[in-house]
């Protein structure tokens, strides 16, 4: 790559071991201001993991895996990364897959494709405070719009306490979830369907392909990668799932919808940051692994086949 | 359908489609409508008939929430530190980004790779430690430490897009700047910002929606009232008139509104911030 703004030929004759600063002092302010607060913290995060610490006292004690002992003997802890796991397999299924079908039906027509877009997005670009506040009141028992309507189209069988039975409000939760996040993959699918070369389509139409054959022999095979892609996004938000739950149900009733986000929150407000680093560290390696293991494994079989 | 011609047969052939697609954005949308109708309600008139339109529109709701919590104060709030956040972002992200993609020397792949680390974690990967921090810099319940978190959250993805857009500037543009005197500052300042006013619109519209939207970092540093984002405050809202229906309905608009005139603005260019940096 010719470097057009290396320094002028005269100064290659100076001392050797002078350097081009520039290069430096434009990332410089990028650096430390990430370092400080958002790397730093994060190492951080790990080595305190082994450390006995709090909030306010500066003294440290190391004392090895014990945290990790606490916390991995704690059935609250697995309850939570299972639930978290509960999400990401609804996750990776149910968004998804009404993402892809609605922009292939945005995709198949021809006037009103902005409007669609725009329309079925709405939900995804608001804060999780706001979809939860508007779930909240959907599900309210009786000034809510869920339980009326149900009794109105003749399904009353159906109602119950949406946020406030143990067996259901987890499921719950991820309705609201859903509702603001298939956008994101629908506008993501439909941005790698308008990559795909129109060519392969019109040949398909002139074999009389239909609408399946289309769908499961073109389409899909060619988003191989938006695929891999929408769904590392999956298991990077349904693993750190916070605001819709905290507010919706704070976790419960009875822990039976606390996530792991909101464990560690919970341990942080009693002040155990040695639990809390640790849950939190297990819960950063079980996402990495995920994620960059989902990516390998696609990798590998896009290039074995 | 021999009688019809061929564009009406067309037409035709999409319908199922359009059926489709009204059908799930009336789904998609009336909760939205719904909390809206809402809050023009009485809280009689909720709680008698969730379902039913408004019956007359108590615009009152909106000015009685309004004033029942600290409003005014939250938006300050929120509309300083997003625009503050994203207009650090876009500045520190374009210098570093440009030094990525453009300039040699040691340590380049290093330290983008120390970037891109920082997108493979999860949020409460760095909280306990955070929290920390932030009262050791006397930074905790104070909005320029909030920008500082949101600024260093947001780099990593904004250095990944820039730089895979500036890599696709042609040399001989810097060549033939170079050959004019211009330094590489100027040729950042005077150039390289000025074409990639599309891309900055998108990254800067992406940034702003995820930092006004942000909820988990705010709640752990901000314990003021004072001091809350709208997310923030409308909990706090929410928990005080929680019995006031039509309140809580109208809190909630005043938080989306805000979002929705900004979405309808820049739609596409946060579309393309989305698409754009996950495509790539």
């Amino acid at each position: 790559m010719a470097q057009s703004f290396s320094a002028p030929r005269k100064r290659a004759a100076s001392p050797r071991f002078r350097i081009d600063l520039m290069p430096y002092l434009f990332i410089l302010p990028a650096v430390v201001i990430y370092v400080i607060f958002n790397l730093g913290p994060v190492l951080a995060s790990f080595f305190l993991s082994f450390f006995r610490w709090d909030l306010l006292s500066p003294t440290t004690e190391f004392i090895g895996f014990k945290h990790y002992n606490f916390i991995l003997n704690d059935d609250r802890f697995w309850n939570a990364l299972s639930h978290n796991f509960i999400f990401l397999g609804l996750a990776v299924v149910i968004p998804v897959s009404m993402g892809l079908f609605l922009a292939v039906f945005i995709y198949e027509i021809r006037k009103g494709r902005v409007f669609f877009r725009a329309a079925l997005f709405l939900p995804a670009i608001f804060s999780g405070v706001v979809i939860a506040y508007v779930w909240k009141w959907i599900y309210h028992p009786f000034a809510g719009v869920l339980n009326p309507t149900l009794e109105l189209v003749g399904l009353g069988a159906f109602t119950q306490s949406w946020l406030g039975n143990p067996k259901i409000a987890l499921y719950s939760t991820f309705i609201a979830y859903t509702w603001a996040s298939f956008g994101y993959s629908m506008v993501i699918f439909l941005a790698g369907l308008q990559d795909i070369s129109t060519d392969i389509f019109d040949a398909a139409r002139v074999d009389g392909a239909n609408f399946r054959q289309k769908l499961f022999y073109i389409t899909i095979p060619c988003l191989y990668d938006v695929f891999t892609f929408v769904i590392t996004l999956r298991i990077f938000t349904a693993m750190g799932v916070f605001g819709v739950i905290y507010i919706l149900t704070g976790g419960g009733p009875f822990y039976a919808s606390d996530v792991i986000d909101i464990y560690v929150f919970r341990m942080i407000g009693n002040y155990e940051m040695g639990w809390a680093t640790a849950a939190a560290t297990v819960n950063t390696v079980v996402v990495v692994f995920l994620s960059t293991g989902f990516i390998k494994y696609r990798e590998w079989r896009s290039w074995s086949s | 359908m021999e009688f019809l011609n061929r564009s009406a047969r067309r037409r035709l052939q999409g319908a199922p489609f359009y059926i489709l697609l009204i059908f799930a954005t009336v789904i998609t949308l009336v909760p939205i409508i719904w909390v809206f109708a809402s809050a023009l309600k009485s809280n009689k008139e909720i709680r008698e008939n969730p379902l039913a339109l408004p019956g007359e529109w108590r615009f009152q709701n909106y000015l009685d929430a309004w004033f029942g919590a600290s409003f005014d104060a939250y938006f300050f709030n929120s509309i300083f530190i997003t625009v503050t956040s994203v207009a650090l972002v876009l500045i520190l992200s374009s210098l570093a980004a440009y030094s990525f993609a453009k300039m040699r020397f040691r340590g380049n792949q290093l330290l983008f790779f120390i970037f891109l680390f920082g997108m493979a974690f999860p949020l409460s990967a760095k909280l306990g430690p955070l929290l920390s921090l932030m009262y050791e810099l006397n930074l905790a319940n104070s909005r320029f430490g909030l920008i500082l978190v949101y600024v260093a959250g947001s780099l990593p993805f904004a250095i990944l897009m820039l730089r895979a857009f500036f890599q696709g500037f042609p040399q001989e543009l810097e060549d033939s700047a170079a050959l004019d005197g211009c330094s590489r500052f100027q040729f950042y300042l005077r150039i390289l910002l000025p074409l990639s006013k599309p891309s900055l619109m998108a990254l800067g519209i992406f940034v702003f929606m995820g930092t006004w939207n942000e909820f988990f970092q705010a709640l752990l540093l901000i314990n003021e009232d004072s001091k809350r984002t709208l997310p923030l405050g409308l909990t706090a809202f929410q928990d005080e008139y929680f019995t006031d229906f039509a309140l809580s309905f109208a809190g909630i608009n005043i938080t989306a509104v805000p979002v929705i005139i900004v979405y309808i603005m820049f739609q596409r260019n946060l579309i393309e911030g989305i698409t754009v940096g996950s495509l790539k």
